[in-house]
């Protein structure tokens, strides 16, 4: 077990909720600290929280990884099933009261994430087609993967002076792209980042070796090295 | 003429889509008038991304200009997406509060 330790600041980053949420669990008992620090502060394991986010995620992951096998109902081939089931989760996410104002919000982010995979892999797919889309209406959180070529590769086609996953990753949540050729390129991700810079809503978005955590009223964007590189994406939307 | 885009959806979210519903709309539009507006409805859409909006809204406005009118777009999606669709075109949107 990696025993990095974090603070509570840094593990509400993760989890996309406030720090008082978190010392709210720590007293309810739903997710204690591992310890105090001499000085006061509470102290977490890096891994204990992203356990804590849920299995769906390490299913995912090992899907993208090692090509592991994963649940029928998780796995969406191509658009329409993606559609189908992003429509059932809408319904279902509609029904929570207090997700009643957000709720559409919540589905177009993970609506573009999505279609980010299909629109720029389609004809293109490594080798298994389409993604992994699992959700947890407990935990809230969702799960999106694919084992497609990655923004790296995907920008790099129109945009040539890119070197890096953290370099394409950074212009794909920033870089307003109205040029469009030569193929017909979203914007979506930085729909993603404006959305979530003014709701309750987080995320952790991974791809090739890079990985971003975003989170309400982040003003800069945390990009960082990911402890394990694999070719396509990977997204964790918490909310 | 006015065009009820929940008569697409209720969840607009995706390229593909949102090109297959340009294209379906097309017939309609041979009987507008020539200097009549276009009213687009989004009351009843629960979800409207950028993507599908793009296909859409974008190629209508391009055309249209200002006689294409968007109503009841209080939905948080909506608003979210149609200011974004301002930004990436450098254009605003002509609606009807």
């Amino acid at each position: 077990m990696t025993e990095e330790l974090i603070t509570i600041s840094e593990a509400a980053e993760i989890l996309g909720v406030s720090i008082d949420t978190l010392r709210r669990w720590d007293k309810s008992g739903k997710l204690k600290p591992i310890k105090i620090s001499e000085a006061g502060y509470r102290l977490y394991y890096r891994l204990q929280i992203e356990l804590f986010l849920d299995n769906l995620f390490n299913l995912a992951k090992n899907w993208v990884l090692k090509n592991n096998d994963m649940p029928p109902n998780f796995y969406c081939s191509n658009s329409a099933v993606f559609q189908t089931r992003l429509t059932q989760m809408q319904d279902t996410l509609a029904k929570v009261a207090d997700l009643s104002s957000i709720f559409p919000l919540i589905i177009a982010v993970a609506g573009e994430i999505g279609n980010n995979s299909f629109d720029h892999n389609l004809g293109n797919w490594p080798d298994v087609p389409g993604t992994f889309f699992a959700y947890d209406i407990h935990k809230r959180n969702i799960v999106l993967a694919d084992r497609g070529l990655g923004i790296f590769a995907t920008l790099k086609r129109v945009k040539p002076e890119l070197n890096t996953d953290q370099e394409a990753l950074r212009m794909a949540f920033t870089e307003v792209i109205s040029g469009r050729a030569p193929e017909s390129r979203g914007n979506g991700l930085k729909f993603v980042r404006k959305i979530i810079s003014e709701n309750p809503i987080g995320l952790v978005f991974q791809t090739g070796d890079a990985e971003l955590i975003l989170t309400k009223e982040s003003s800069k964007l945390d990009i960082r090295p990911s402890t394990e590189s694999f070719r396509g994406c990977s997204a964790l939307i918490t909310f | 003429m006015k065009i009820e885009l929940k008569k697409f959806g209720t969840t607009l979210i995706s390229r593909q889509n949102g090109r297959e519903a340009f294209a379906a709309l097309q017939s309609q539009l041979t009987t507008l008038g020539e200097k009549e507006d276009m009213e687009l409805d989004f009351e009843g859409v629960i979800t409207f991304s950028p993507s599908w909006g793009d296909e859409f809204l974008t190629p209508l406005v391009k055309q249209y200009g200002n006689r294409v009118v968007l109503m009841n777009t209080g939905n948080l999606s909506v608003k979210a997406t149609l200011e974004l669709l301002e930004k990436i075109n450098q254009t605003s949107f002509n609606i009807r509060f």
